[in-house]
């Protein structure tokens, strides 16, 4: 379900399960942070959701038995890895955003360079009203678009939209359809990967560093969402989710 | 009961109101001390998980009572005293555990202005007026400032800080001061109310976990800026050139 495609120095991810609007699984997180660690000859990463939607979140149907929030938990944790391998790594990540990027798909955006959407796309971390905390991906979000911007949408358990996403500089290209979404993100990955790697790599190091995301930081957030978890989480998920 | 700040709570849904209408619920020393007081019954509020902060009539809330401030021989001085506790009564809204809505009914100006950036969330409609214009009358915003480089980072409000002067509600959320914008105050109301009722919708553990973890990241949490920036306020306010400043716009 996550599909790996060479194209010269472009290596293009594809969330590949778009029957469920590429609802994230453990599995998936775990093959998306694979297909993160670069090899040799790799200059560039283009991210795609396949089908009308980027990515609707993490798959809250996925369970593990006798533990009903084990396997949200371990979506977490994968989630936050995926992320800090795509900011941590070598290479410049470039992400295509048609129909929606939502909550753990949204959460993906963290680990970009650039983002390009749809004009059309809806973005944001609705996860709250389930009881579940977007505190994870703060750390990237507020590197990414301010403190400001990141606390309205975190608190927020709504969408915005593409135009609104690019001005806070949560996107930063905006594009009709999604055929070019995919188009101009191809184009731009494979504009980066022409450039000098070290030169792209060294900068990119330096700009993660002036991020201020430690790992400090980082398990704080993570360790956020992981407590808040609790009975009213499955209940919530019970009523919202699970028996729909 | 000091009634200058009123609070209802309905299900979920908190309302702070400040209500000093007919001064544009400017913030006296009694103004204030009404807020720290309902501030203090909201962090006890286990059912509340939103609280919309706004303002009785058609202003929001028009920044420091100047009347207050201006210092009058014989009488003992209220400007630094009403400073920290705007700079207390900040802290305690930011340290609340649910979210937190500003509802920028009208004019949002100084001070008043700074207290809508506390918030999480705004919103306010395109003809409201907002900003601080607190360097065109001789004085500092230092109190405030924390709050909206907070909201819309360092560099924006360098430029707005400095530049003074007044700001329309639709350029407001422009620059990100404010969130969400109605087109005109006919449309507000129901915008606020959608945007109240969504919030409240929220996990209380889920809330306060992402809400804490927030202050943490941000620096919400440092009261020793805030008091040295009440501190400096009052200093500046106590010049004379920023005392003639305050007479001559009185009279």
């Amino acid at each position: 379900m996550i599909r790996v495609e060479t194209q010269g120095a472009v290596r293009v991810v594809t969330l590949d399960r778009p029957a469920k609007r590429n609802a994230l699984t453990v599995s998936m997180l775990a093959s998306l942070a694979d297909a993160m660690r670069v090899d040799v000859g790799v200059r560039a990463i283009v991210l795609l959701g396949a089908g009308s939607v980027f990515c609707s979140g993490f798959d809250l149907r996925e369970r593990v038995a006798g533990d009903d929030l084990g396997a949200l938990r371990e979506q977490l944790r994968r989630l936050a890895d995926v992320v800090s391998i795509m900011r941590t790594g070598a290479v410049p990540v470039v992400v295509g955003v048609q129909g929606a990027a939502v909550a753990g798909g949204c959460a993906l955006l963290g680990g970009c360079d650039v983002v390009v959407a749809e004009r059309t796309a809806k973005l944001g971390y609705p996860v709250l009203r389930l009881g579940i905390s977007p505190a994870v991906t703060a750390p990237f979000l507020r590197a990414a678009v301010g403190d400001g911007a990141c606390r309205a949408m975190l608190m927020d358990p709504s969408l915005i939209s593409a135009e609104r996403a690019e001005r806070i500089g949560l996107v930063h290209e905006l594009v009709d359809g999604s055929e070019q979404v995919v188009t101009r993100a191809l184009a731009i990955g494979k504009d980066l990967a022409s450039k000098p790697g070290v030169a792209v790599a060294s900068t990119r190091r330096w700009l993660e560093t002036l991020a201020t995301c430690s790992d400090a930081t980082r398990s704080r957030a993570m360790q956020a969402s992981l407590d808040a978890l609790d009975d009213e989480t499955t209940r919530r998920l019970e009523e919202q989710v699970w028996q729909r | 009961m000091n009634d200058s700040a009123l609070l209802t709570v309905d299900g979920a849904i908190a309302t702070l109101t400040l209500n000093r209408p007919e001064q544009r619920n400017a913030m006296s020393v009694e103004l204030l001390e009404g807020l720290h007081e309902r501030v203090g019954e909201l962090e006890t509020a286990t059912e509340v998980r939103v609280v919309v902060l706004t303002g009785a009539g058609r202003a929001f809330c028009a920044g420091m009572d100047l009347k207050q401030v201006i210092i009058d021989d014989g009488a003992d001085w209220a400007g630094a005293r009403l400073l920290e506790s705007l700079a207390r009564l900040t802290l305690r809204v930011r340290k609340l555990p649910m979210v937190v809505l500003a509802k920028v009914n009208g004019a949002a100006i100084g001070g008043g202005c700074g207290f809508s950036c506390v918030a999480d969330v705004s919103v306010t409609h395109a003809d409201a007026k907002l900003g601080f214009p607190e360097v065109d009358l001789g004085i500092c915003p230092a109190v405030v400032a924390p709050w909206l480089v907070r909201k819309i980072g360092v560099g924006p409000a360098r430029r707005v800080l400095l530049s003074g002067g007044l700001m329309s509600g639709a350029e407001a959320h422009t620059i990100g001061m404010v969130d969400h914008v109605a087109d005109d105050r006919a449309s507000f109301e129901a915008l606020a109310d959608s945007i109240a009722e969504r919030l409240s919708k929220g996990g209380a553990r889920a809330l306060q976990a992402t809400r804490g973890l927030l202050n943490d990241l941000d620096g919400s949490l440092d009261e020793g800026v805030l008091l040295r920036g009440a501190a400096l306020s009052a200093e500046v306010l106590a010049t004379a050139e920023a005392q003639a400043s305050l007479r001559a716009r009185l009279v």
